[in-house]
Parts: C-alpha cells; structure tokens; sequence
C-alpha cells in the first residue's frame, strides 16, 4: 500500500498540478474579499460574514469541480500509452491502486483546504475583524475535506471508466446541481455533493447537532466505500480499454 | 470543409451533443426554479427582459465551464491517440485542422446555444408573460451569447491544443465561470478587460435599480463591446493558431 502511494506520488511530482489546486481557491477569496469590502455596512457577522463571501462559490461549485479535475488527473497517465495494461498486470492489488489513487486526491484536496483556510483567516486578519479566528472554520474546512472523500471515490471511479479527461468533470458538474437541489429538498445528506454543501457550512452557518454530525460522517463513510466497492469491482471483472 | 466534417466524424460516438443537453438542462431546470420564485414573488417579474437576463447571468458560470468542456474533448483525442504526427502527413494543413476544431466546437456550442433560446421560448409562453413573444430580444440574446462564446473557445482552443494537460485548460473555464458570475462586483473598466463578464455585458436584458426597487429593462446590445468581443476572439485565435502552427509535434 505505502508503495502504491508512492509510486503514484511519483507520477504526480513534476506534473505542475500545484498551480491548479491554487488558483480556483485564490480567485474565490479574492472575490470574496473584494465582495466583503464592499458591502461591510451590510456584512455585520464579522469572520461569519466573510466565511459567507469567500466560501459560497468555492465550497459549492468550485471545490467539487477541483475534486474532479484532481481524480481525473491522477488517472490521466493510465489513459495514455496503454498503461492500463502495464499497471494491471504489475504485482499489485487493484484495491490498493484505487486506495492510493484516492489517498493521493484526498492529500491534494487537504492542501487546497489548508491553503484556502490559512487565506481566510489572512484577509479577515487584514480587515481587523474583531474577535479571534474561529475555530468552527477549521472543522467545517475538516468536514468539507471528508465530504471531499466521497465525492473523490465517485469521481475516481468514472475517471478510471471513461478515457475522456473533461467528461468525468462535466458529470461532476452536472452532480454538483444535483446535490444542490437535495439540499435545498432537505435529502442533501443522501447524495455527496450536498454533504459537502452540509460539512462545509457554504448555505447555512448554523452548525450541525451531534445527531446530525454521526449521520455527516456515517454517510461519508459509507458512499466512500460504496463508491470504491463499485470501481474496484469493476476493474477486477471487466476488462480495461486501452489505445 | 472536409476537415470540419472528419471533426464531426471524428467525435461521432462521444456523445458531446447528449452532455451538452445534459449541462444545459441542469442549467435550465435551475433557472425555471429561479425564475418560478421570483414570479411567485412579484408579478412584475413575469417579463420576457426578466427571463432573458436571469438566463444570461447563469450563462456567464455555466457557458465558460461548458466551453471548456467541449473543446478540450476535441482537442484532447488528438493528443491522447497521439494523431499529430498522422495528421501532419496528411493534405491538409495545421491551420485547416485548426479551423475545423473551432468551427467544430462552435458549431456544437451553437446548438446549445439554440437549445437555450428555445427554453426561453417555451417557458414564457407556458408562464404566459406579460408582453407577446419578442423575437428581436431573443435573436439579440443569441447573438450576444454567441459572440462571447466565439472568444472563449478561441481561447480554450489554443490553451487545449498548445498545453498536453487538459487540467489546465479546465482550470481556465473554471476561472472563466468564476469571473463570469462574479462579474457584477467589478467596475466596468476591469470588467471590459475580462471576456467571459461579457456574457451578461452582451445581454439585451439588464436589471437598472431604481431608489426603492429594481426593474427589468431591455435595449439593443452595445456596439462597442460587440467591436470589443470579436477583437478578442480575432485575437485569441489568431495568436493560438500561430503559437498551435509552430509548435514542435
């Protein structure tokens, strides 16, 4: 398994994917900002207003389409070359292929998450906003990062079935209005794109109760796995294309 | 024109045409809700200008987005099945082949395109708005989309083709989306500059604020920024078929 994460650490090491996982948060915090600045007499929340500038289009639209570009990006070298063949003909389980593949995205996505957070909590420095940095912020980012994990393990599996780099992240689009539409239909913790609308607190900055947090992660847990019991079937019953 | 019809061929079973559909449902199914509730809220709202600019402002998220999509997936299956060099021994040039993918992806955006007006149509006259069918706000609409969307694709075009890494490209149309609906927070000077603000710069249909309330209101679309559009999608492809034309395959 460690060796699985290495070696696809190695595929991804020069591959210039940094720039990528950095620009969407800083534009979304750029904007952000500049939207806070100028409507502060309104924004009277302090760090909660600013969240709610900074969070809304990253959290709901742009993290998950960056999840998509992480997976399909980890499966791009496969794609090319034919070395579908050589990698599932190498001494290696597909199950520990698909748990580094996703160990991989999840570390990339934890970065951006840090990265965006330690940006946010900079800017409200900036603006003086009274109070101390909160520290719901790190855990809604937390439970942001879980969701992430479940909607990596379904973007994965259709990025190791469909050749095409663009075509996973236009369904992980597409998904994206699905889930918002569970949520707002109050079944958003049936789908992963609204839980991660739900963890990261993007519409509603309420919180969630103890209740609500077990079922948050319990069903985290369980698209996780469903979604990696699906791929790493299919990969072991059906054959690979490869050109 | 053989070229562009081999870029049909060649996309023929990857279902570009099923997931625009696809997209641009999701996108219209949005803006039924949307524009439901704001009917349900005020009647003033049942307007064709209402329909046409609620439209238009989800267009500057979701068109740069889709753009991207689309063209990346005609450019991309040249440098996944490696087919440069096999193109480059045949008649036609790199620029030809250049041309074909552009028309290609516009031709395919031009659909949806077509798709959206059609929405339009149909949901006012369901909703039976206040006014009767306007069809010069509507060939307006299609026109100003369609000029933003020539400059974007250009643009994706040349990322597509001159970057292997189609990551980036789609970084770009995410960007793209990003600017296009956040373009309402920058003053006009930046936003000028930005091509995908130009979705909802290009819109017939505007929102003026009054001092109490708001109101729909339509006009022709402005003949500077149409100058402004087609320089810049001139531009991009002009200087992505150079950059493409020359690059070592």
């Amino acid at each position: 398994m460690i060796r699985s994460i290495r070696a696809e650490w190695l595929k991804i090491r020069r591959s210039r994917i940094v720039p990528v996982l950095a620009v969407l948060p800083v534009v979304s915090l750029l904007v952000g900002c500049i939207n806070f600045y100028f409507n502060r007499t309104v924004l009277q929340n302090g760090w909660y207003s600013l969240w709610t500038q900074v969070s809304l289009f990253y959290g709901e639209f742009f993290l998950p389409v960056l999840i998509a570009i992480c997976c399909a990006f980890v499966c791009r070298l496969e794609h090319n070359n034919r070395n579908w063949n050589m990698v599932l003909t190498s001494p290696l389980s597909v199950t520990s292929l698909f748990a580094a593949k996703l160990f991989i995205v999840g570390a990339l996505i934890l970065a951006a998450q840090t990265f965006f957070v330690l940006m946010y909590g900079a800017s409200g420095r900036l603006f003086a906003l009274p109070g101390g940095f909160p520290m719901e912020i790190v855990a809604w980012s937390l439970r942001g990062w879980f969701a992430s994990l479940s909607i990596a393990s379904l973007q994965l599996g259709l990025s190791i079935r469909i050749r095409s780099f663009a075509a996973p992240i236009g369904i992980g689009l597409c998904a994206v209005f699905l889930g918002l539409g569970m949520y707002v239909l109050k079944i958003g913790m049936l789908f992963p794109h609204s839980l991660l609308t739900i963890g990261m607190g993007v519409l509603s900055q309420k919180g969630l109760t103890p209740a609500e947090n077990g079922a948050f992660l319990f069903m985290n847990g369980l698209f996780v796995l469903l979604f990696a019991v699906w791929s790493i079937r299919r990969m072991k019953n059906e054959d690979v294309v490869s050109s | 024109m053989k070229a562009l019809s081999l870029e049909f061929f060649k996309i023929r079973r990857k279902k570009i045409r099923v997931m625009l559909l696809l997209f641009l449902a999701a996108e219209m199914i949005w803006a039924s809700v949307s524009i439901g509730i704001s009917i349900s809220r005020s009647a003033a709202n049942a307007s064709w200008e209402a329909l046409v600019f609620t439209i238009a402002s989800m267009n500057g998220l979701f068109l740069p987005i889709l753009s991207a999509i689309v063209v990346s997936r005609i450019c991309d299956m040249e440098h996944k099945g490696s087919t440069w060099k096999m193109l480059m021994t045949t008649p036609i040039g790199r620029r030809q082949v250049y041309a074909a993918k552009y028309a290609c992806a516009n031709a395919l955006i031009v659909y949806g395109i077509l798709a959206q007006t059609l929405f339009i149509v149909v949901f006012g006259l369901l909703k039976q708005m206040s006014a009767p069918l306007p069809p010069a706000l509507l060939a307006r609409f299609a026109i100003g989309t369609l000029l933003a969307t020539f400059a974007v694709t250009a643009l994706q075009q040349w990322l597509s083709l001159a970057v292997r890494n189609q990551a980036f490209a789609l970084c770009l149309g995410m960007v793209g989306g990003f600017v296009g609906t956040t373009s309402g927070l920058f003053p006009s000077a930046v936003r000028h500059l930005l091509i995908w603000s130009y979705y909802l710069d290009l819109s017939p249909a505007a929102y003026k604020y009054g001092d109490s309330s708001g109101s729909y209101v339509s006009g022709s679309l402005p003949a500077g920024l149409i100058v402004a559009a087609l320089l810049m999608a001139v531009a991009f492809y002009v200087a992505g078929n150079i950059h493409v034309s020359r690059q070592e395959v």
